[in-house]
């Protein structure tokens, strides 16, 4: 690995070193003047103002051409102009990183993909995105599981009474048993949750759980004006299942899991 | 091998060319796995959990996160070595040599 200990290692990780004029870009808003958003870019503070094509704005600051680690600092600064934009624009947010080397490149960006940021645009009008991570007590799931089935209890009881002379075989069925139930108890739950959120929503995406206590990592995106019931919703469902499960709830943040425009990007040297 | 390969991989492999003999003996699984940033941002993401659920404080979070920040550039820089496509860095529009 020596080569990789060459002297350009830390380059990406130190923005303010070359300072060529790129532009970093957060997202993509219908805006036919240019706006100024202060000084609250990645990077320590860089002034956040927009690059305008016909009706379309990005929504940049300057940046030295640099890859960016997606360390919390770096991300929530991503995050936190989005959030100001969003409280006045419905947006399309870019990925964390993207770096145009030029004013010019990110205008042709906007040319390019008029259309599709158009549709999308539209399609987003007014909606934003909650989050809602669920994790469970798992000790306290198997007590209540083997409080209410019956059969895991009479099994248990049994394996409990005759400890010495219980086989394996009957401890592995137990185990199998109390798996299973989990299973379809953590089933039940998520289809609970999304049943109950079906109404107040427009549209959920179930990303892949992180760990293993977490039994739902959704997104979901909510119109406006349905803020408060699904906000209303999600506090009556934790409220619900205050004993049993961790409701991590966030938002609003921009729909970042439900647009999906392939962009025709490239590398540029 | 030779010069066409040279010629094609040129944008990519730029001057580690000299030792491309060696990085071709590398079998597929380890190059797969030195390029894979699937499981250091599965680790970022449980990471930050953690901190949510208060199970690790702010030191330990920043001590940690700058290990994985670590492994994603290594990872980036062997997909750079590799040709693959990474995250981050200047991008423009592709194939477009947009004349102002």
């Amino acid at each position: 690995m020596s080569e990789m200990d060459s002297s350009n290692r830390r380059a990406s990780s130190s923005p303010g070193a070359n300072s060529a004029g790129g532009k970093y870009v957060y997202c993509i808003i219908r805006l036919d003047r240019t706006r100024d958003f202060g000084e609250i870019g990645i990077g320590g503070g860089a002034r956040v103002y927009t690059v305008n094509h016909d009706d379309l704005a990005a929504v940049v600051s300057d940046t030295p051409i640099v890859i960016y680690d997606p360390t919390r600092e770096n991300v929530l600064a991503h995050e936190f102009v989005n959030e100001t934009v969003m409280r006045e624009f419905t947006l399309i947010p870019m990925s964390f990183g993207t770096v145009f080397r030029s004013e010019k490149d990110v205008a042709a960006l906007l040319k390019s993909t008029y259309q599709a940021f158009t549709d999308v645009l539209e399609k987003m009008q007014d909606k934003i995105e909650f989050g809602l991570k669920i994790l469970w007590d798992r000790d306290k799931v198997v007590a209540s599981i083997e409080r209410d089935n019956d059969e895991i209890r009479r099994l248990k009881d049994e394996i409990t009474r005759n400890a010495a002379s219980s086989t394996y075989f009957a401890r592995m069925q137990l185990g199998r048993l109390v798996e299973a139930a989990m299973e379809e108890a953590s089933n039940r739950y998520v289809a609970h949750v999304h049943d109950q959120l079906k109404d107040v929503s427009v549209a959920s995406r179930s990303n892949k759980v992180i760990g293993d206590r977490m039994i739902l990592n959704a997104a979901f995106l909510v119109e406006r004006k349905d803020e408060k019931s699904f906000d209303e919703k999600v506090k009556d469902i934790s409220l619900k299942f205050e004993d049993l499960l961790t409701f991590k709830y966030t938002g609003p943040w921009p729909p970042y899991n439900f647009v999906n425009i392939k962009l025709k990007l490239e590398k540029a040297t | 091998m030779g010069l066409l390969t040279n010629i094609l991989l040129a944008p990519f492999l730029g001057h580690v060319w000299g030792t491309q003999w060696t990085l071709e003996k590398i079998d597929r699984v380890v190059r797969e796995e030195l390029t894979d940033d699937t499981p250091i941002k599965e680790d970022l993401m449980a990471l930050q959990l953690a901190l949510e659920m208060g199970e690790i404080d702010d030191a330990e979070y920043v001590r940690r996160e700058a290990q994985i920040m670590e492994r994603l550039r290594e990872v980036r820089e062997w997909r750079e070595r590799f040709g693959m496509s990474t995250a981050g860095g200047p991008v423009r529009v592709a194939g477009g040599e947009e004349e102002g």
